[in-house]
């Protein structure tokens, strides 16, 4: 049977290629019939029918298995497809119900994403630091180098293949295995590495715990403030302290970017979600968009085309989101509410776009953006007072609460705050203040200082006042909980987790455990970083010596010469690592493959394992479709992200 | 006297120095072999338990040896009919490949770097920026053409694409190499009439025999150890390659696990492998060097 198989296959492949041959000499005489069109010399034609003929297996190849499947692919990702059924159009369906985040397929698929972050944050900079140490220990002219060098990339071989992981998960088992018996001898030898060995089950479970909280979505409550607020906190702070140089406005214009394309991501997400968007985000739209264009304009850079085509995309979604709720009456004033702040904002772009840049412009324009904050501002507060908005706003502030504990009991669950404000309004005044500060140049320098100090003390008040007030609330839902014989199920794998430190009874659970299973991956990633420390090798080799003994001669200590001559020195290899690292971490397959277990599939999957179950397994092609789509379009931004942002950190040789 | 002491002094952190950089070589070369250990224990623990009995592999227990090494775990694999038939479908599978996409792929980078033609960087280009496009993007429609075809439970898929020059990065690595040839070379050869055939199989391809070494290794390490293109496509035990019957191998059903089994069939299918990395490291090495992906 097998040997039918093999038969057929040869017979397929002798077709194949004289398929190749054939279609490629056809491309070279259809190539060369266009060059003689097109009036070239003799010797012009013939060179281009090789040339073409040559090349003709991978044009042809690019047709066949790139170009038009990647255009079936995002046809399919629009419809129902399953193999064996009809096919129907369904809109942005398969989309909506994957970035919801809701029912099977989208809660699997955000677990996956939040497991691919969990891979590429923590993991990648653990692999990166394994291979800058192993290079460094290669990067010695002693004898037998070659041979550690091999032993030192023979995992990456290895690893690429379902034999070794195997004996890694046979070597990670939870009981007897191999590792957890060496390290409970090694810590029942001396007493230091006991506390090693219960301070690193300590660190693995706590954090964990409360990433797989996050993952579970418990009730976080104004933790979901906490977090951005601190973040803006820390950023603002760095914004203040030291002198004020070229570097501070381009932090504070990297920032504003940063997070200017997670909010146009998260509303294109929620636009395509057609939830109802609130108007408000229009005027914050707006006034990012034409704040960052008026700044890009004035320095004459060209990616204000990316801006401006970038607000204008992300107005036709609002617009065509909101027409999928508001009753479509020009009159109604729902409908107003869209209305007036998409045409001023549409108008504003727009006229960017057509009109010549002049002093007069950036005038109306900055008009536009008083007049949209102005509005903003009015509709914040008698709008937002009654529902409580503002509320959130002015008790955090003053380190109070906002949690009314006098309603229903299961409230606490549902709402909260009383009226829930998104944490994106967060990152809209962050993105406002930093463009403001980039914004103002050393005629302003006070000005600036005055606002970005203010945005410290706002962000670090409301971080801990929403801090606070999470507490209280953990223990309002606790009490309320428990009245009921509910479960309190708040992080209660991290709380598991901090009571149980510093016990003797903790044993790393590896493959058995949601706590443990991404270490286990990530375990066996820094084992097999050996191709990253080859390209770390190249670069430290390229590191000057006489750079070094300079240094010596300065008095630099070991760790100054690495900090200040090295890692600026291999920068680039350390930006390749990263960038290459961060999309195999999307990518993973095997290792979830062969280390999961039906108590950590979820939590160990990646986006790439869960598109193949779904579509090969399963068979909804649609699906899968668009699964691969979401998922290019996530690479190939943080591929361009990466090389963008790198040029204010990779220095490269002049 | 005064001259004597400095003297003294000299010879005294001479020999500091000395003694530092032997301590300092003794450390390095501790490091260096922690580390080769941690790299090649799970190697040494998949060959160890392969030789170990099952009540043994099922005792927690520290051996990297087996008390008694039991070879009768090999003799009951190499009597089962689905790893020959695994092992000679892998053979197979990474023969074909080989050769279709090292012929392929040298026409190609061939046309790229040694044939002058309009447009040429222009198609080069866009070759390049194909390594951009992560291979999801195309999974998917691939099956749905190759289930069209009626190619699933066929070698077809994994063998054919092959054929068409798969895999820019080769394409790339190879074009650099041939770029790196003298140009005289083809010149001469047009002189006496040669086509660029000729030109292709007699003069360049033997110049460009260690790059071609490179692209080869790597192009057999990666299809060797493929297993998600089999699981996707192969779905029927007669025509599973080796990654897939490594894997299945784990059957979670039974009790005790027979860890020694599968690692056994585990050494047996990563000893090609490792042979083929031991006599052609450099290749691996000066191939990342080069282009800076695996493969």
């Amino acid at each position: 049977m097998e040997t039918q198989a093999r038969l057929d296959n040869l017979q397929w492949s002798l077709a194949t290629v004289v398929f190749i041959i054939v279609s490629s000499i056809a491309l070279g005489f259809l190539v060369q019939f266009l060059a003689r069109l097109r009036g070239l010399s003799k010797a012009e034609q013939r060179k281009l029918f090789w040339g073409v003929t040559f090349a003709g297996p991978w044009i042809v190849g690019f047709f066949i298995f790139v170009l038009g499947p990647a255009l079936a692919s995002l046809y399919y990702s629009f419809t129902d497809y399953q193999i064996g059924d009809s096919i129907n159009w369904i809109g942005v369906e398969n989309y909506r119900n994957l970035l919801s985040g809701e029912g099977r397929v989208g809660r699997n698929f955000n677990k996956a994403m939040l497991n691919s972050f969990y891979y590429a944050v923590i993991g990648v900079p653990l692999q990166i630091t394994a291979a800058l140490i192993m290079a460094m220990l290669l990067n010695n002219e002693i004898k037998g180098i070659r041979i550690f060098r091999m032993i030192f990339y023979m995992p990456v071989i290895l690893a690429g293949g379902p034999a070794i992981l195997l004996a890694w998960r046979y070597m990670l088992g939870s009981n007897g295995g191999f590792v957890n018996e060496s390290m409970r001898k090694m810590a029942g030898f001396f007493f230091v590495f006991d506390y090693i060995y219960r301070g690193f089950i300590f660190v693995v479970e706590a954090l964990n715990g409360f990433y797989t909280g996050i993952v579970h979505e418990d009730p976080v409550g104004p933790l979901k403030y906490t977090i951005p607020a601190a973040i803006a906190a820390l950023l603002f702070l760095s914004l203040v302290r030291g002198e004020w140089g070229e570097g501070k406005r381009l932090l504070a214009w990297r920032g504003a970017q940063i997070l200017g394309i997670i909010v146009f991501y998260s509303l294109l997400a929620q636009g395509l979600i057609a939830e109802p968007v609130d108007p408000s985000w229009i005027y914050v739209v707006g006034i990012v968009a034409l704040g960052m264009i008026v700044l890009l304009a004035r320095q004459g850079k060209r990616e204000v085309r990316y801006v401006q085509w970038g607000a204008l995309v992300g107005l036709v979604v609002i617009a065509l989101a909101a027409l999928n709720h508001v009753e479509f009456e020009f009159t109604s004033v729902a409908f107003t509410r869209y209305l007036i702040p998409l045409a001023l904002v549409a108008t504003a772009v727009g006229g960017s776009l057509i009109a010549t840049w002049d002093r007069h412009l950036i005038q109306i324009i900055t008009a536009t953006i008083v007049i949209l904050s102005v509005i903003l501002f009015v509709r914040l507060i008698p709008g937002q007072l009654d529902d409580g908005r503002l509320n959130v706003f002015t008790e955090y502030l003053t380190f109070g609460s906002t949690l009314d504990t006098t309603t229903d009991q299961d409230y606490l669950e549902k709402v909260y705050p009383v009226a829930s404000m998104s944490p994106f309004w967060i990152y809209g005044l962050v993105i406002a203040v930093l463009i403001g500060v980039a914004l103002l140049d050393e005629t302003y320098a006070r000005a600036r200082r005055y606002l970005a100090t203010g945005a410290l003390i706002f962000f670090a008040l409301f971080a801990i006042g929403s801090f606070l007030d999470a507490r209280t609330y953990f223990k309002a839902f606790e009490e309320i909980a428990t009245a009921a014989g509910k479960p309190v199920y708040h992080f209660a794998l991290f709380r598991q987790a901090i009571a149980a430190f510093p016990g003797s009874d903790r044993v790393p659970l590896w493959m058995n455990s949601e706590l443990w299973s991404k270490p286990s991956a990530i375990l066996i990633t820094m084992w097999s970083s050996g191709a990253g420390m080859l390209i770390f090798l190249a670069a430290l080799k390229g590191v000057p010596q006489s750079m070094y003994e300079a240094a010596e001669v300065d008095g630099a200590t070991a760790s100054q010469r690495f900090f200040k001559i090295t890692l600026p020195m291999i920068s680039p290899a350390m930006f390749y690592n990263i960038v290459i690292g961060v999309i195999a971490a999307l990518q993973t397959f095997e290792i979830v493959y062969i280390l999961q277990t039906p108590l950590t599939r979820d939590s160990l999957q990646s986006a790439a394992f869960l598109l193949y179950t779904r579509t090969f397994s399963e068979l909804h092609i649609g699906e899968g479709a668009a699964m691969s789509w979401i998922l290019v379009v996530i690479i190939l931004t943080l591929t361009v992200l990466q090389f963008r942002f790198s040029r204010s950190w990779v220095h490269y040789e002049a | 006297m005064a001259t004597q002491a400095t003297m003294m002094d000299m010879t005294n952190t001479q020999n500091t120095r000395h003694t530092m950089a032997h301590v300092r070589k003794i450390l390095l070369y501790a490091a260096l072999i922690g580390a080769s250990l941690f790299f090649l224990f799970p190697l040494a623990w998949m060959v160890g338990t392969s030789l170990k009995t099952i009540e043994e592999v099922g005792r927690s227990q520290l051996n990297l040896l087996p008390a008694d090494p039991q070879w009768t775990n090999y003799d009951k694999l190499f009597s089962d009919d689905s790893f020959y038939r695994a092992y000679f479908n892998s053979i197979f599978i990474v023969s074909l490949v080989l050769l279709g996409t090292v012929t392929s792929v040298s026409l190609v980078a061939f046309s790229f770097s040694r044939l002058e033609w309009k447009g040429r960087g222009l198609v080069f280009a866009a070759m390049m920026s194909t390594l951009m496009i992560p291979y999801q993007a195309t999974l998917v429609p691939q099956y749905v053409m190759f289930h069209q075809l009626h190619w699933i439970r066929t070698f077809n898929p994994i063998t054919i694409p092959g054929f068409f020059a798969g895999g820019a990065s080769l394409i790339f690595l190879l074009r650099q190499f041939m770029m790196g040839l003298p140009k005289e070379l083809d010149e001469a050869a047009m002189i006496d009439g040669a086509n660029p055939l000729q030109i292709w199989w007699y003069i360049i391809m033997p110049l460009s025999r260690p790059a071609v070494a490179t692209i080869s290794v790597f192009l057999f390490v990666g299809t060797w150890n493929n297993l998600m293109m089999p699981l996707i496509y192969l779905q029927k035990p007669a025509l599973y390659t080796m990654p897939v019957y490594v894997a299945q191998k784990l059957n979670l059903q039974e009790t005790p696990l027979p860890w020694q089994d599968v690692m056994a069939a585990s050494v047996s299918f990563v000893v090609p492998v490792l042979v083929v990395f031991i006599f052609t490291q450099r290749y691996f090495i000066e191939g990342i060097s080069t282009t800076g992906t695996k493969g």
